[in-house]
This record gives C-alpha cells, structure tokens and sequence, in this order.
C-alpha cells in the first residue's frame, strides 16, 4: 500500500501516481484530499483507493474495475460513466452520482443530491439515505436502489431500469410508473446489502418505465423519393418538399423527423468571391507539391496535435445514422488521405478505431458508448454541446436503426425512438464545464487534445467560453450542416448559417485575444475545396466535411436517412440494406474525392499568391450578395459573380 | 457562470477574519470563474455613517452623460459635489485601485441620493457596514489592491466570475448591491430567465436598474420586500416561486446572511455550519480550504429552499 498526500502534491501529479501505481497492483490511500475534484479519475485497474476525507466532483470518474472507499462526502459526478468496480461513500455525494455508470457497484451511506443515476446503463446505484430530485432521469438500464425517502420525480423519463424505493416515494416523474416486484428481486437486493454491510430489513417500492413515450405512435414511412434540387425548389411556398410535408404530417400527426439538412436558400460560401483573378488557377505545374497545406490540430495546451496533411477532417457523423460499413469506408478513406476521421454519438468500433488513423471520439449527453478505454486510444477527444442542422437537440435515431448490435454498443433498449439527452447531465453552464473538461485531461493524462463541437447559436459568447474553458479547439457548425434524423422545422429554420458562424466567432475570439491561439474548425455545408478555401480565408483553420464525404462515397440524396432502409446501404442498420455497400470501393471513391479537394485547395491557394494555405485571409474575398455582406462584413460586389461562375467551370 | 462563498461569524470572527476567510474560499474555487472577484465585506467601523464606493476607472471616464467625464479627477470632483449638494458631510475619503471610497455623514432620503448618484458615477457599494470591493483577476489579485485580508469583519460574500454574456469589467463583477438601499449585497450563480418581466414590475414602481445584469434584480426585488418590513427568510422564500431559471444565490444585510435555490437545483451549494460560523460555498472543495485536512459535516440544500442566519452578538 502506498501514500499520496493531496496536502504535498497536485491533483495531477496525484492521478499519475495513483494510475502508476495501479498498474503494479498497489492499493493506494490519499490523504487531505479536502474535497478536490477528479481524485482518481481513468483508473482502470483493479486496486483499492481509499480516499480519507472528502472528494470533489468526479471521484472514480471514467474509472474501471477499481474499488474506491471514501471517508466522508464527494461532490457531484460520483462515479462518473464507471464500468466494473465499486465505490463507497460514507458521506453523502453532490448531485448526478452514478451518472452513466455502465456496470460498477456505488453505494453511498449518506444522501444523495438530485439526479442520481442520469443516463445510467447498468450496475447498481445504492443510496442507504434519501435521494433527491430526479433520481434516475433518463436512466437507461441497471438498478438504483433508494433505502430512504426518493425525493420528486424519480424515475423522470427513465427508457429502462429497475429503481427501489425504501421509505416514501415523494412523486413520480414523467412516463415512470409503480409495478409488482418480484421475490427475487428482493432476495437479489439483500445480497447485494448483505455484501455491503448494510443492515436494513424494510420492504420496497419498485418503480419502472411506463412505455408512453419511448416510441412515436405512427412512424414516418418512405412514400416518394424527391431528388434534392427539386426538393430544395426555388420557391419557399408550394415546393415539393411542403407538398411532402403537408402529406407526412397528414399520416403520422406530429412534426417530422427527417434526415438531411435544411432545404431554405440561406447565403452561403457561394455567394462570396475572390478578388483576385483566378483564372490560371492550376496552370503553373503540381499546385499540391508547391503548397504548404499540413496543418496540426488542437496542440495549445501541450497535448499531441492532430496532424492533417490538408486543413480537411471528416465531420462527426455516428455509427448508429450510418451503417457499420460506410463508418469504415470513410476511416479508410481518412488515412488515404491523411486526415482525421470522427465517431460522432455512439461509440468506437474495433473496425472504425481499425480503418482511421485519426480519429477524434465524441461525447454527447446520453454518453452513448461513451468510455475510459475508447477515451484512451483516441486521437481527440470532443464534447458535442450542439449541432448546426438542430442546436438545441440531442442526436435523433428512429426505432428502425437501433438494433440489438447498436444498443448494446450505447448500452440501451433495443427498438426504441431514441432522442439522447439534449444536454449533458453535469454541464449547466461554463463553470461545470471546465471542470469537465479537467476530468478527461486528467483521465487521458494530459495528451489528447480536447475539442468542443458548438451548433451555430450564440456564437459570440459560445466561443468566449470555448476559449476561457481550456478548450484545445472548436468545430463550429454552421445550420447548413446535415444530420441523420432532426427535426423537419428545426432544420430548417433554427440555427445560424455558417457564413455567419465563422464570422462572429473570429470577432469573438479578437475581443478575448484568443485569435491564433484557439484553433476553429469550420463546417456547415462545406461541399468543395473553393468552399473550404472560403472557410479559411474567413479565419477558419481547417474545414470538416460530412455530407460531401456520404455523397462521395455512394449517398443518392433521396432525404431518407431517418427511415432506416437507405438503399444504398449508408444510412441503414439492416444487413440487407447494408450488403449492398462496397466500403473498400466507396473508401476509393471518397479518398478520390478528397485528393480532388486537396487539389482544389492547392491550385486556388497557389493562384492567390501563397505558399501556404495558412496565408489565406479575408481580403481575398468580397460578397455577391447583400444578405453574405451583412453576414460576413465583406465588401459587396456583386461585379464578381460572373467571375465565380467562370472559377467553378474551371476547377469545380 | 461562476463560484460564490459566503461566511458569517456568529459571535464576531476570532482569528480567521472575514476577510481572509472568503479570499481562501474564493481561491479554492477559481476554476469556476478567473475573470473577476469581489467581496462584499461587514464590519462596523463606521456606526452612523455611510460608506460609499465608486468606480472611477472606467474606459470612458466615471460620468458619461453628464459631460465632465476627462478622467479620475474630475469624476471625483463630481462625487464630491453631488455628495455635498445632497448635504452629506464628506469625512473620509480615498482613491484605491479602480474606485474612490467615501465616508460621509448624511441623514437625508438615501434612495433619492443612491439614484441621483448614479447619475453622476458608478456606486457599487453603500451602507454603514457594507464595503465592496471588486475588479478583474482573481482573488489574490483583488486582495493586493484592496488589502481584503485585513478586514477583520462580521460577514461578508464572495464572488468568482466567468463572463459570459457580458464583458469582463469591474462593474460587471459581483458582488451587487441593491440599487438604493443600503447595506444590502448578493452573490449569484444561474440565470434569472424572467428578467425583463421582473424588472419591469419594479421600474413601473419607481425602482431604478444600473446594469442588465440579473443579480442586481434580484438584489433590488430582495430590498424592496425587507423595507416593506418583510423578513429577509420570508422574501428568500417568495423569490424561490418569483424569479424563474436556475439559481443559487446568496444575500447578506447588516445582521443576516441567507441562501435560496430554485426548483431544478441545477446550481451547486454546499453548506457548513458549527457553533463559531456559518459557511456556504459553491462546492465543498472552498469549505474545505477553511478546514484543511478535516472531514467536513457539510448539508446540500434542497431544490427550492431557502435559509437565514443572524448575528448572535
């Protein structure tokens, strides 16, 4: 057994210690902890620490199979996204305890604050006092086990799980209900209180999902494929996409769900200009061999960069909206040509994690697959707070899409119309925000670069925030992004356009001196290398492309990618559907793709006057319309549309 | 966004001083806000008289508006005019830091003086007992200027910001004094989502707003109720179901310290309390900085509660 002095060293420095020696198998006791955050966080081996005193947020967070005691209290976060292993507090614990827990064994003497259990997915959450607000909000699996009184609300939105109550249950929460509880249920309940020492001879209450609103009563079904152009039409009044929607929502009675992006006319990268004649653009010889195009990713606080070998990455898209086989097409298809790929919700797969050599891991709300050990062998790690196409929600997955496979991936029921959790259980504001992203430094030991995906919303202070947090960069989505499911209205007419976005975010970043420091990553509808251009002259310093990527690698844009039957095999989790898509050959098709737009770059950025896609800047370009003036605060000239038009006959 | 503190002395601090006390709470929770400090410090120094503090370092001069704003001097000369014209006998008087501090002797209408002040500067503090004192940086910082740690003191609150939506500037900082009355201050983490609604309520009775920012409201909605002779726990209590959004705030007088929390519970508060102190912190971690090395009894109140203390001496 070994000695950390938390009144002697850092918190850091403590974390290194305690996972050195939890590796070699030591027990570890840490003194005058005082209650500060992330003790022990990533512990992933199977030792016992005993803290004696209080902890702060996160105690045991992102931990696996390691056996955790405390002395006294710990602050929110206990236990945070826990696999294997136990925690015991004798204190009592701050909000979220147990919050995503997949699987460990926490017990805690005293009581517990509101939220206990959100998103949890399995294992078992055991609070010997009363419980707060909220126990058990959105929980997706496991046990909680309240010996005391349940506070307001248990079970609020709870999709599965059992949750036992002891004393009074104060009130249910939404779709939560009472049911009959099974002798072996109670006989499991007092092992497991025997095991802990706990002497309690009570009876219980169990409380359980309803079932009211795990699914959609009518689904929405395929009825006639409209090809985007059309459906996008010139006018916003009787197109045929509102035909569609007029139909749809006559049969399914509720707003739609569908995939796609937005289908309004919004100003756009291609309604600005280069000012300068680009007409020789790709004449002078390889423009790719004569241009600096490399560029590292996420390096400001001293973690390991991602390298690019253009400022192109793949956006976040989920295993989960597209098949297994399209999720590794496009990992091949970025280490082809030497970029990061993204996971989007929903986990890493072997095959994705196999097929990428970057790849960035997403964390969203519902910490859908979320884990310690995906954390570790990442390139970046990302928290989503939003998403251009539809700020505000949470990732959308229609009953179709989540099968078994997939649900045991994000350790939910299988066959539910899942809406994850819009926001994160333990991020109310950028206070709790900081301390989050401090966690996962401290779990992946300083060396993966932590990233904030922000839907355009409100950019300004958004991206204050971003920077003040520690942030090692942004990927800012602008509302011309897509997604696999949203909202129909949503898409359409919620969000800030791209244009924007990435204007009022480099003014924001100038007002706190964060410009050139706090790396921004632009997408939003960023479909060629004369967008991504745009996007670097606007001040951006990469550019992530997703739907161009899909449609590269085989997407017909038939609008359907909610319904789960994509015929091409993308945007599907049904063998049949999915047998059709060739990965090898679709990763040659976008890999192709994407030298095309590594060309694109360098012939523009070449006919620009650079060496360097780094020298691109605002004056290069002017607007084409009054609407990407306002916007951009570029000078208007309309004089150059013909100009543009002629640039992308030549190197469109 | 940000990490507040609050301690009371029961019977008169002894030893650790107010002062001291907050600087170490507010250090231990930095993380949740680097841009700004303040301290709402109590102590009764100056029975009889009032203590007033200005912001004089503004970009743009202390008195837009008014037309003598060339700089620190002459918005000094201002105060000291509108103080006299208002009959209040200046006894005391210092420049420190980013604000000019007052000691007068007055007798009149405080709330006409308060408004007609703000005209002419930015008051951020008045009161008998009450000082506050804050600006950009952290704790230590605002300690070098403004010597916190030597105020011995009854009581007092702290605040640690992270600017958001608004920009990083002293008078943006908590803590906030209610526009117009004295000696009360507050600290606040959370979001008043029915501002606007609120303020209008009080603008349309005769109460006047010096910021946009939501703590002030609060402060002045507080104020209102304790001179209608409401008592301070019973005004905590009606705010729980008045203002709207998530909170945690804290609110001090000359005698009484209180807390309130919303509903949803979504902001953090810790408390500690033993026979000599009552301290309520953000999160425990700032609790523990008064303790080092001690296993704290400490309470998490409840979605929507409330609670005062007073001074026993």
């Amino acid at each position: 057994m070994v000695q950390i002095d938390l009144g002697q060293v850092s918190v850091r420095d403590a974390n290194e210690q305690i996972r050195k020696w939890g590796a070699e198998g030591e027990d570890i006791e840490v003194l005058n902890p005082d209650a500060r955050h992330h003790i022990g966080v990533g512990l992933i081996h199977p030792v016992r620490v005993h803290i004696k005193g209080s902890a702060g947020y996160f105690c045991a967070g992102l931990a696996d199979q390691a056996r955790f005691e405390i002395d006294n209290n710990v602050g929110w976060g206990l236990g945070d996204n826990m696999y294997a292993g136990t925690v015991t507090v004798r204190g009592n614990a701050g909000a979220i305890a147990g919050v995503a827990i997949r699987g460990a064994e926490i017990v805690v003497h005293g009581n517990v604050g509101s939220r206990a259990g959100q998103v949890m997915k399995a294992g078992t959450l055991c609070c010997v006092g009363n419980a707060n607000f909220m126990a058990g909000y959105m929980m997706y699996g496991g046990r909680i086990i309240i010996l005391g009184e349940s506070g307001e609300r248990v079970g609020e939105d709870m999709a599965a799980g059992d949750i036992f109550v002891g004393g009074a249950v104060r009130s249910l929460g939404s779709d939560a209900q009472l049911t009959d509880i099974e002798e072996t249920e109670v006989d499991d309940i007092r092992a497991f209180l025997d095991r802990h020492e706990i002497a309690y001879k009570g009876g219980f209450q169990k409380i359980v999902n309803a079932g009211k609103r795990l699914r959609y009563a009518t689904s929405e079904q395929q009825v006639r494929s409209i090809p985007f152009f059309t459906f996008s039409g010139t006018s916003d009044y009787w197109n045929p996409k509102v035909q569609e929607d007029v139909y749809i929502k006559s049969q399914i009675g509720r707003y739609r769900v569908r995939g796609y992006g937005g289908a309004r006319t919004l100003p756009h990268l291609s309604d600005l200009a280069f000012k300068r004649d680009l007409s020789s653009a790709g004449t002078a010889g390889d423009p790719v061999a004569a241009v600096e195009m490399y560029t590292e990713i996420g390096g400001l606080n001293g973690a390991r960069p991602l390298k690019l070998s253009m400022p192109v990455m793949i956006a976040p898209m989920s295993y989960g909206a597209l098949s297994r086989s399209t999720k590794q097409a496009v990992g091949m298809a970025s280490s082809m040509a030497g970029i990061a790929e993204n996971t989007g919700e929903g986990g890493m797969s072997d095959a994705q994690r196999g097929a990428a050599e970057q790849l960035v891991f997403q964390c969203l709300g519902g910490r859908l697959g979320w884990n310690i050990h995906d954390m570790n062998r990442a390139d970046g790690l990302e928290i989503y707070i939003s998403q251009g196409a539809k700020p505000g929600f949470g990732g959308q997955l229609m009953a179709k899409k989540v099968t078994k496979e997939l649900a045991t991936i994000r350790g939910i029921p299988e066959g539910i119309d899942l809406r994850s959790p819009s926001r994160h259980p333990d991020i109310l504001g950028a206070d709790d925000l900081v301390i989050k992203v401090e966690e996962f430094r401290e779990a992946t030991g300083y060396c993966i670069p932590v990233s904030v995906k922000l839907g355009a919303g409100r950019v300004r202070d958004d991206i204050k925030i971003a920077y003040k947090d520690g942030f090692d960069f942004v990927e800012l989505d602008g509302m011309q992004g897509s997604t696999g499911a949203g909202g129909a209205e949503v898409m359409e007419h919620v969000g800030v356009p791209t244009l924007a976005a990435i204007t009022q975010a480099m003014a924001a970043l100038g007002e706190v001196e964060g410009l050139g420091k706090m790396e921004v990553v632009l997408m939003g509808g960023v479909r060629d290398g004369i967008d991504a251009v745009k996007g670097l002259c606007l001040g951006a310093n990469a550019v992530a492309m997703g739907t161009a990527v899909i449609i590269a690698g085989g997407c017909i844009a038939c609008m359907q990618c909610h319904v789960g039957q994509c015929v091409t095999g993308i945007a599907t989790q049904d063998p049949q559907h999915e047998r059709r898509y060739n990965p090898v050959a679709e990763a040659r098709n976008i890999h192709r793709y994407l030298e095309g737009v590594r060309w694109q770059i360098a012939a523009l950025t070449q006919a620009l006057g650079y060496g360097s896609t780094t020298q691109l800047c605002r004056d290069d370009l002017v607007a084409l319309t009054r609407d990407a003036a306002e916007m951009t605060g570029l000078p208007y000239a309309p004089e150059y549309r013909e100009r543009e038009l002629a640039l992308r006959g030549r190197v469109g | 966004m940000c990490g507040i503190a609050g301690v009371m002395f029961k019977h008169g601090s002894t030893g650790l001083g107010t002062g001291q006390a907050l600087i170490d709470m507010l250090d231990g929770c930095q993380h949740r806000g680097p841009d700004s400090t303040g301290f709402a410090l109590y102590e009764d120094v100056e029975p009889g008289k009032l203590r007033l503090r200005f912001l004089v370092e503004e970009e743009n001069g202390a008195s837009d508006g008014v037309g003598h704003n060339s700089g620190v001097e002459a918005a000094i000369a201002d105060i000291r005019t509108t103080l006299e014209d208002h009959g209040a006998e200046i006894v005391e008087d210092e420049h420190v830091g980013n604000s000019y501090r007052v000691v007068v002797r007055f007798s009149g209408d405080v709330q006409k003086l308060t408004y007609d002040m703000e005209h002419a500067a930015t008051l951020i503090s008045i009161g008998e007992s009450l000082d506050i004192r804050k600006d950009v940086g952290g704790a230590h910082d605002v300690d070098d200027v403004f010597h916190v740690r030597e105020v011995q003191g009854t009581h007092g609150l702290g605040h640690v910001r992270l600017a958001t939506e608004s920009e990083v500037k002293p008078e943006a900082a908590h803590p906030f004094w209610a526009t117009g009355f004295t000696d009360i201050a507050i600290v606040h983490n959370g979001q008043i989502t029915n501002y606007w609604k609120m303020r209008r309520r009080l603008e349309r009775r005769g109460f006047e707003f010096h910021t946009d920012n939501d703590s002030e409201l609060i402060a002045v909605y507080l104020a209102d109720k304790l001179a209608n002779e409401v008592p301070l726990e019973d005004a905590l209590k009606t705010s729980i179901d008045d203002l709207d959004g998530t909170f945690s705030f804290l609110v001090s007088t000359k005698d009484e310290i209180g807390y309130a929390k919303d509903h949803l519970a979504a902001k953090p508060m810790i408390m500690y309390e033993n026979d000599d102190l009552i301290a309520i912190a953000s999160e425990e971690v700032s609790l523990n900085r008064l303790f080092p090395g001690r296993a704290l009894d400490t309470r998490e109140p409840p979605p929507g509660s409330y609670g005062t203390w007073s001074r026993l001496t």
